[in-house]
């Protein structure tokens, strides 16, 4: 370490938490995140949209006249990385917040850290849900918001009887679980229910299931990635042609599967179709900022971007980085980016345009239909 | 009728998957672990012919090449010193698996690639409408069957093959070049699994890490097969069989385990499995 850098790093450390600390120091924004495991495939794209949202910020001259510096950590996806991560995050680099998408796992294994240093957590990745801890805010969607569109539509379209298929995990299982109840609740039919685990590639036998249930929609919920694209290749070439929704499914993916995807329903908070002077304005950053190495923007890393402009509004509402009032103005703040205006409001979630989109022969998505600020539910009560 | 396709099926694209390990099995007893990487290989053989807008039939004498070339290369640096250490072998074959896979990452990233479907659509057989590439499949593995019982009892290698499996040392007495016999033989498994990769395109997502999923399970096949393609056929009927039942009638969870559970019982019961076959 050269010596100006130590003199700075002892003397922000001596100045930390004094009514002094410094009014030009940068504010520093810890981004644990999966660059290695599951979510290495996603991870690059919601780096990059944090590092554009900070650029911007920085360019019009940062927060209450500081500029935001982004410290990235490897997580690895999965809660032993996560303990380390935040770990290093919130007691060596001492950030003054934590923004990022992650797994639920590492989520779970992140909190009772957040908790003890006391450092607001804006998580920015859909999950199933009734994740609660004063210190945490989520701006991406629950079950509540996700299902209901998808369901609704297909019930228009004329569907009654669905065939539930998933991986064998939590997130899987409890979207499912909520989709069977919701298509319950709506007069509708469950004739199938199957699972494989998140490794198996043979889906033949479900299939044939499928086949010979008499179902007039498919809903799925796989892992990410890897099964989903061998179960619509083998659902394709068993000539399955029925409604069929995915829940599990982002643009890059549907990409990757060409032809086999199209028809493919998709419910989301962010697609890259979505027509407004925001996003647009967005996606045309990203592309100036990033050229050939940019990362497709999606349902996962939009958020990031947009949580950490809420992250600066609070901050500039609060007058302050420090956390009691920090976390006391994020519920009252709210942008308008490129998945319209955001607030996270009710019990520390935000209501959320839904849109439902259906992937077309080239594998781009088109929105079918759009649902204003659906309501995430009863998350936290007790917050 | 489905039950009847989905059994026979099943047991032909798991045939094809482990013909590779069998061949060097077989001759060389040696296991070759590296066998989920070249299935990958293999599989991006196809992405890279696709990339390059050729006809994606074309992937299957390119992934044949690829495989053997590399099959050979790894046999002279690797596998060759090791053929009286069978247990190191598992390990070298196995980090070499972890290596080709790691490549492939660096080369084409950790996201799913996108292949042309070699044959879209489905075809009426015995009254039902069932995936065409299944049925392309179950020919598939019936021509590589027959294609290395050809192999093994028609031609001159074929003999030198079975010599050496049935005695190496007089075999290589009688002047036979068991080296380059050797060398051969593991070029064409490694090259019959990178083909297998390609014919696994349309039935599964192409990543770094597809081949792991097969790993297993061909090696058990091969584990209760030993050196016979015709105990190999009857292995996938029977435990693919089983799968697709259990996965049927009771749930797929277990049906995912029943290749490897029957495998071992099978082996418990009787250690030469269905060699004798």
């Amino acid at each position: 370490m050269k010596m100006p850098t130590l003199f700075a790093t002892v003397a922000s450390v001596m100045l930390a938490g004094s009514a002094f600390a410094a009014d030009s120091d940068p504010i520093r924004i810890g981004v644990p995140v999966g660059l290695s495991g599951a979510n290495s495939v996603v991870a690059p794209s919601v780096v990059q949209s944090a590092e554009l949202a900070v650029e911007e910020i920085n360019a019009a001259g940062g927060v209450l006249g500081r500029p935001l510096e982004l410290v990235i950590a490897d997580d690895a996806s999965g809660a032993a990385g996560a303990q380390k991560a935040f770990d290093s995050l919130v007691f060596q680099k001492e950030v003054d917040v934590l923004i990022s998408m992650e797994t639920s796992a590492a989520r779970n294994a992140g909190l009772p850290i957040v908790s003890r240093g006391k450092v607001p957590y804006i998580y920015t990745s859909f999950y199933e849900g009734r994740s609660c801890n004063p210190f945490l805010y989520v701006n991406a969607w629950v079950p509540e918001q996700q299902v209901p569109p998808i369901v609704d539509y297909l019930k228009g379209q004329g569907a009654s009887k669905y065939f539930l298929i998933g991986s064998d995990y939590a997130f899987g299982r409890g979207m499912l679980e909520f989709a069977r109840s919701y298509v319950e609740s709506t007069g509708g039919e469950v004739v199938g229910e199957e699972y494989l685990p998140m490794d198996g590639s043979d889906w033949t036998a479900i299939i044939s299931k499928l086949k010979a249930s008499g179902a007039e929609a498919l809903i799925t919920s796989t892992a990410g990635g890897a099964p989903n694209v061998t179960l619509t290749k083998q659902l394709r070439g068993a000539g399955v042609d029925l409604p069929y929704a995915n829940l599990a499914v982002d643009e890059g993916t549907a990409k990757s599967m060409g032809a086999d995807a199209a028809g493919i329903l998709i419910s989301a908070s962010y697609v890259t179709g979505i027509d407004s002077a925001e996003n647009k304005a967005f996606l045309d950053a990203m592309a100036a900022k990033f050229g050939d190495e940019l990362r497709t923007p999606n349902d996962l890393s939009v958020p990031e971007y947009e949580a950490v402009y809420l992250y600066k509004a609070a901050v500039e509402k609060a007058g302050s980085t420090d956390a009691k009032p920090v976390l006391d103005a994020l519920d009252e703040v709210s942008f308008t980016g490129p998945r319209g205006t955001i607030q996270m409001s009710k019990q520390h979630h935000a209501p959320l345009t839904m849109y439902l989109g259906q992937v077309q022969e080239d594998g781009s998505v088109v929105v079918v239909e759009s649902f204003k600020d659906v309501d995430p539910g009863e998350q936290c009560p007790n917050l | 009728m489905t039950l009847l396709l989905d059994i026979v099926t099943t047991a032909a694209v798991l045939f094809i998957v482990s013909a590779g390990l069998l061949a060097i099995f077989g001759v060389l007893k040696i296991v070759n672990f590296a066998h989920g990487a070249w299935l990958t290989v293999g599989a991006y053989c196809a992405v890279v012919v696709g990339g390059l807008g050729l006809n994606p039939w074309l992937a299957l004498p390119v992934a044949f090449a690829a495989g053997a070339v590399l099959g050979g290369v790894t046999e002279r640096l690797i596998v060759r010193p090791l053929y009286a250490r069978p247990l190191d072998a598992i390990l070298a074959t196995w980090g070499l698996g972890i290596v080709i896979g790691q490549l492939v990452t660096l080369w084409f990233g950790r996201d799913v690639q996108f292949t042309e479907s070699l044959l879209p659509g489905t075809i009426h057989v015995l009254g039902t409408s069932y995936s065409l590439y299944r049925i392309f499949a179950l020919g598939a593995a019936v021509v590589i069957g027959l294609g290395f019982a050809f192999l093994l009892e028609g031609t001159r290698l074929g003999l030198s093959a079975r010599a050496i499996i049935m005695n190496e040392a007089l075999a290589r007495a009688l002047g036979l070049d068991t080296a380059r016999i050797r060398l051969v033989t593991f070029m064409i498994g490694t090259g019959l699994t990178a083909l297998a990769g390609v014919l696994l395109t349309p039935l599964t997502s192409v990543d770094p890490t597809m081949g792991v999923a097969w790993l297993i399970g061909s090696f058990m096949l091969v584990m209760v097969a030993g050196s016979s393609f015709g105990a190999l056929a009857v292995a996938c009927l029977l435990f693919g069989g089983a799968q697709v039942l259990v996965s049927t009638f009771i749930s797929p969870i277990l049906g995912g385990i029943t290749v490897a559970v029957l495998c071992a019982l099978v082996l418990r019961i009787s250690s030469k499995g269905f060699a004798r076959v």
